[in-house]
């Protein structure tokens, strides 16, 4: 039985440690809602559902039941609204529906504005935060907005001047001799 | 020195705390210095990540333990907050702050005398009921040669007699001013323009390598220069360029051998003896189990809510102290106030600003509306703010900044965000707030924390002369921003939680009317002192950390001279 259920919690080659596959994908469709694919990557692509699954996973276990019900709610009204899940909507469909979250027109969702708020926060810092906590995967928040990320520091202030290092993470910074 | 009577027990090693620490033990006093917090090592709390320092302060170490309870007002539950305001862990808050090292000004210590008492708040139109406003016992005289002790033990950069609006000084700065940036330049040249006064802000970030001249304390290490990284503000320092009293104050306590530190230590109250003098304090060790240490004179140097917490929570057993200690006057907890944090956003189509490099605290700031040094006439508010640049951060640190014509996430968010990052800078707002009786901290009556004790609970809320200077500053900072070039301008006014929390002991020459005299020592219980900025009267539209370090250096030497207590 264990076996089983560890084998069915792989998703995107990752195993997932607090949502379900299901949960995943409904994150991932949201997700890239938030922060979209244009002709750069978005927040499916950085890994977002990675960074919640670990937050949810470690410091943050009571937000998987808000996670749970507020996901529950948002495809029951996409399906009234819309004939269909949440997953299978447009785009327009999709962005409808989340808009709907965050202006806590969801009669099944009780404060459905601090869910849409939660779900924004969390996508954003799994784009933009350091890969470490599971997200931002190959640096991509960063290079979207043209962070170098961790540098050790800045040889000159750059005024008025394009910024053109490769972003960097704390783990790979080269180890300065006397620090502890 | 367990069992035994230390000379000083001193209560939060942080910027007070390691001061404190570092001259009482001079001067061969032995201290037992209690610390909630463990001792980091610089890898520990500076590995400059916005995960855990901007999006999940709750869960720092320095952080969790200590929450309190916010509301804005007495008829409210509150709600539960986590702030790194105090950070808990040997050195403080000083860890994590960004280094801004302003003296007040000389007429922030008589607020009452310059602006109620002369009339010029009836001038201004200004309704005052419902506010407590006093002056201070001491003024900017009596700590100037504190500040400057600070300035050069701490290694401050910066440019004397720059800021027209300043105090004066004997000594200039030790350290020339940090490297110019695209916002310094940006601010600066459009506050000239205007007519204004803009100077280089002081900061306690060293420009160049630096180790204290003679006559200051030759034995705080040498720390290196700025390396210009970017994550000052909420960060710890990666390279010690910021000052904080874990490299300079508090290793130099620990050589003189008289410096006991009990790190992972939770004061839990004072005792007292039938004569109403401090005797020690009681304490969780490491593994929560009480203890006791007696000591001859008692210092709280543990921020404002652990100051009143501490003080509500230790009654004695007589009626003495009933309503807390050294409280006498009822006031322990009253007169809590703080900054507004407010900012006005700019966007720039022209300029390329790349905001997360720099030192934090290396600003262009103008005090051309801060406390008395503009007319108030018709105004409807007193006192002001000082405004300055700033807007460093990672991207997680700016992700929430969208302008309100911009949808707040989808295609456009993600256009304006990957455009403008680069391209911003705020202009940063330090509203004073005046004090009130109904702005205050006390005991949450039902929430304890891991150790049993009741949380603090604030109950805050800006009133009309704070609202009128908001909107008052947030048009300054349009102006100069339209006059830098700004594409687009928009202002977020304060939450209502001020920031850089003061006041809840204040201090006074009348027993009657406040906690501490000038000294910062209890008008109740004379060997009992508390020192930081829980003891302003006012505030300053400053941060406060010069200033509680000048108090610091000025009550070490108070007590050091009260040689009949010590034997």
């Amino acid at each position: 039985m264990k076996l089983k259920s560890q084998s069915s919690r792989q998703y995107r080659g990752e195993r997932l440690q607090a949502l379900t596959v299901r949960q995943a994908r409904f994150i991932d469709a949201i997700a890239g809602r938030i922060l979209p694919v244009t002709d750069t990557p978005g927040a499916v692509e950085a890994g977002v559902v990675f960074y919640i699954d670990r937050a949810l996973a470690g410091p943050y276990p009571h937000l998987l039941s808000r996670y749970t019900r507020g996901l529950r709610a948002l495809d029951k009204h996409a399906k009234r609204q819309f004939g269909a899940s949440f997953e299978k909507l447009g785009d327009e469909q999709q962005d409808s529906a989340l808009g709907d979250l965050e202006s806590g027109k969801i009669a099944e969702l009780p404060n459905g504005e601090a869910f849409f708020e939660l779900l924004r926060t969390h996508v954003l810092e799994g784009v933009f935060g350091e890969p470490s906590y599971g997200g931002n995967k190959d640096m991509i928040g960063w290079k979207l907005v043209g962070f170098p990320g961790q540098q050790w520091g800045y040889p000159e202030t750059y005024i008025n001047k394009a910024v053109d290092l490769p972003p960097i993470t704390w783990e790979g910074l080269p180890k300065k001799p006397g620090q502890s | 020195m367990n069992g035994s009577i230390a000379d000083v027990c001193i209560v939060g090693v942080g910027a007070v705390g390691g001061i404190l620490a570092k001259q009482l033990t001079s001067a061969g006093l032995k201290v037992v210095a209690f610390e909630r917090g463990p001792a980091l090592k610089t890898a520990e709390y500076a590995q400059r990540d916005s995960i855990s320092y901007i999006a999940r302060p709750d869960q720092l170490e320095g952080v969790r333990h200590e929450p309190r309870i916010f509301r804005t007002s007495a008829t409210q539950p509150g709600n539960l907050r986590y702030g790194t305001s105090p950070f808990n862990v040997l050195g403080g808050s000083m860890l994590l702050w960004t280094g801004q090292a302003s003296r007040f000004m000389p007429g922030d210590f008589k607020v009452y005398s310059n602006e109620v008492a002369s009339g010029l708040a009836d001038r201004a139109g200004v309704d005052l009921r419902g506010y407590d406003v006093v002056d201070w016992p001491i003024g900017y005289d009596d700590l100037e040669p504190y500040y400057e002790r600070f300035e050069w033990e701490f290694g401050v950069a910066g440019v004397a007699g720059m800021n027209p609006f300043a105090g004066p000084r004997r000594k200039p700065y030790p350290l020339p001013p940090l490297k110019m940036t695209a916002r310094m330049q940006l601010f600066g040249e459009a506050a000239k323009r205007l007519g204004y006064h803009p100077f280089i802000g002081p900061a306690a970030v060293t420009s160049e390598p630096y180790r204290p001249p003679a006559p200051y304390d030759t034995r705080i290490p040498e720390r290196p220069a700025c390396v210009y990284c970017g994550h000052c503000n909420h960060y710890g320092c990666h390279v010690n360029a910021k000052a904080s009293t874990l490299h300079t104050a508090i290793p130099v306590a620990l050589q003189t051998g008289n410096l006991e530190l009990r790190t992972n230590c939770k004061v839990a109250n004072i005792t007292t003896d039938d004569k109403g003098m401090a005797t020690g304090v009681k304490y969780f060790d490491p593994n929560g189990v009480l203890q006791e240490q007696r000591a001859r004179v008692v210092i709280l140097s543990a921020f404002v809510f652990e100051h009143v917490r501490l003080l509500l929570l230790s009654k004695g057993n007589g009626k003495r102290f009933k309503k807390g200690l050294a409280n006498s006057s009822g006031l322990v907890g009253k007169c809590f106030f703080g900054h507004g944090d407010m900012r006005v956003y700019g966007l720039f189509d022209n300029f390329i600003i790349n905001g997360f490099i720099g030192s934090g605290a290396a600003a262009m700031r103008i005090d051309d509306f801060n406390g008395n040094n503009f007319d108030h006439t018709g105004l409807g508010f007193i006192r002001g703010g000082t405004v300055g640049c700033s807007g460093d951060g990672a991207p997680v640190s700016r992700m929430d900044i969208v302008p309100p014509d911009v949808r707040s996430w989808g295609k456009e968010y993600k256009e304006y965000f990957m455009r403008y990052y680069t391209r911003t800078f705020d202009i940063h707002m330090a509203p004073e707030t005046l004090p009130r009786r109904d702005n205050c901290v006390d005991l949450d009556p039902r929430r304890r924390d891991r150790w049993g004790l009741p949380l603090p609970r604030v109950t805050f809320a800006f009133h009309a002369n704070e609202k009128r200077m908001h909107l008052f500053l947030a048009d300054i900072g349009e102006r100069i921003f339209r006059e830098a070039g700004a594409s687009k301008v928009w202002t977020e006014l304060p939450r209502p939680s001020p920031t850089r929390q003061c006041g809840g002991t204040r201090m006074g020459t009348d027993p009657n009317h406040s906690v501490v005299n000038g000294y910062c020592q209890s008008h109740d219980v004379p060997n009992l002192f508390i020192v930081g900025s829980s003891v302003f009267p006012t505030m300053s539209g400053y941060p406060a950390t010069a200033t509680i370090s000048a108090l610091a250096y000025r009550t070490a030497e108070y007590i050091e001279r009260q040689r009949d207590w010590f034997h």
